[in-house]
């Protein structure tokens, strides 16, 4: 039954990565004679410092944000039945299947021609639209997994006398807990990755390789130089197997579904 | 019986929800202006620019979309199903790959998979773009938390009593009990198959066999925010097809507490 999947995941996941893995042992402009140290040698470039701390601000402010956004929504969405709900989330997800160049055509055009960028203020601008973009989404899945929560547990919470915070914080939270680990990785992995929305604000002058994913591309695609392309998009990788590994033995992540 | 939780009239829960609901529709409201007031001759304009070519992206778009959606849907519920659920060897070994594909930057894999595609001679093929995108480790992970939950040890349990088989298993008690997840990765696979960017770009050369996101940048300035409202119309259909299952929750019948 998970024959076409383990096939898919083979061609397109799984052999790829091992060519990717493969290719960083090739000779780099970082490292000509080729070896693995390319992967710390990446580093060194003088693009890397600047779309590392740009990374770090959106890491520490943005993902956060999101992550709370998602769960406050998704949770006042939950508590009470509210006249329009289903209007209501139809409009939250709107920004999310926006594609990246009307998001920033959309974003650009409401602030105005007139705004002088700097670097400090761009950074707000692109995570403003990296968060539009990502919280839509995720509160369709939240709001989903709170709603298979089972009203017997939540009534029997009631009885007991939880009030709607308690229920959302002692009951509703801890229910989702795989879900919300999964949405973590992923908008950190979104966020270390992040490509499109500084691209196409290149206009400005101020994001050329202003993220990882944008250095990685200019290595591979404009000097051809796939070994250090990919050895620093598998830099990327690294925080977010180190959460994934944290979320693996942390919680019951991987564990399959309970045997009585 | 009313309990004390439910006495108050939550006044504060509905004002926030409407208030960020208006805050959120302004840049749209604005989208949909920009993009009139003439939407009809626009349209005609944007349909018989270059030959026509916008519909031969739409057509690709469509073809391409529609067909990774298929693979891509089946292949990730059943593999989270047996995820979830089956005994199988090297189970965690899966989940993990999943996993690290997943989250693995585009910019690492394009090269690889543009190898992978031209191996079999799809390259700058619209069908090696469809086998490309299809695998999608997002739903696969996504249907295994559903699974893991959803369907709970007692109920296979008593599934197999009833000498149900693995594929029994997953048509009698599965599919049942997975509707709203069938609509939430439709969806989502739906939106990024349909705003892919990317992966089209690496794998399609002939401006003949663009899609309609790849081709926006060519047409880029003329008419960009009608086709942003026009690119707008499938995915919030199909959410409005399926937002009713993907409400009914997982529960609904199946197990008590």
């Amino acid at each position: 039954m998970i024959a076409p999947y383990l096939v898919l995941m083979a061609f397109c996941g799984f052999i790829p990565l091992i060519f990717a893995i493969q290719e960083v042992h090739k000779p780099s402009w970082v490292n000509l004679n080729g070896s693995y140290t390319t992967i710390f040698r990446i580093l060194r470039d003088f693009r890397v410092i600047p779309a590392l701390w740009h990374t770090l601000f959106l890491l520490a402010i943005f993902v956060p944000l999101m992550i709370i956004f998602v769960l406050a929504i998704s949770l006042l969405l939950d508590a009470t039945p509210v006249r329009g709900n289903t209007f209501m989330r139809l409009v939250l997800l709107l920004p999310g299947i926006v594609s990246g160049g009307i998001a920033v055509l959309i974003w650009t055009s409401l602030i105005g021609s007139d705004v002088h960028w700097t670097s400090n203020s761009i950074r707000w601008l692109i995570g403003g639209i990296a968060f539009t973009s990502g919280v839509g989404s995720w509160i369709v899945i939240q709001y989903g997994s709170l709603r298979s929560i089972s009203h017997e547990v939540l009534e029997a919470a009631r009885v007991d006398g939880c009030n709607r915070i308690q229920l959302a914080l002692r009951i509703k939270l801890p229910m989702i807990g795989r879900y919300i680990g999964y949405m973590t990785i992923l908008l950190t992995a979104g966020a270390i990755q992040i490509y499109s929305e500084p691209s196409l604000l290149m206009s400005t002058g101020l994001t050329t390789d202003w993220s990882l994913s944008q250095v990685a591309y200019s290595y591979a695609f404009r000097t051809g130089d796939f070994a250090g392309g990919t050895a620093l998009s598998l830099d990327m990788l690294i925080p977010n197997i180190i959460l994934g590994i944290i979320f693996i033995l942390r919680t019951d992540f991987l564990k399959k579904a309970e045997r009585p | 019986m009313k309990y004390s939780a439910e006495k108050h009239n939550p006044i504060f829960i509905k004002l926030t929800l409407w208030a960020l609901t208006v805050l959120v529709l302004l840049p749209f409201c604005w989208l949909i202006k920009t993009a009139g007031p003439d939407y009809l001759k626009g349209i005609d304009n944007l349909f018989h620019a270059q030959d026509g070519i916008v519909l031969t992206w739409l057509r690709n778009s469509a073809i391409t979309t529609l067909g990774a959606l298929l693979l891509s849907v089946i292949s990730s519920i059943t593999a989270g199903f047996v995820l979830a659920v089956l005994e199988i060897p090297f189970r965690k070994t899966m989940l993990v790959i999943t996993l690290i594909t997943m989250l693995i930057p585009i910019t690492a894999m394009a090269m690889p998979l543009y190898v992978m595609i031209d191996k079999i001679h799809l390259n700058d093929n619209i069908f090696g773009l469809i086998i490309a995108s299809a695998y999608y480790p997002f739903g696969a992970f996504l249907s295994y938390l559903y699974f893991s939950s959803a369907l709970p040890g007692d109920v296979v349990g008593m599934g197999r009593i009833d000498g149900l088989g693995d594929w029994g298993i997953f048509y009698h008690l599965g599919i049942p009990l997975s509707k709203s997840l069938w609509s939430i990765v439709t969806f989502f696979s739906f939106i990024s198959l349909w705003n892919s960017y990317e992966l089209p770009k690496v794998l399609l050369n002939d401006p003949k066999h663009s899609t309609l996101p790849m081709g926006l940048e060519l047409l880029f300035g003329q008419g960009t925010a009608l086709v942003g409202v026009l690119m707008l119309i499938p995915p919030v259909l199909l959410y409005l097809m399926s937002q009713r299952s993907i409400e009914r929750g997982i529960f609904s019948g199946a197990v008590k507490g």
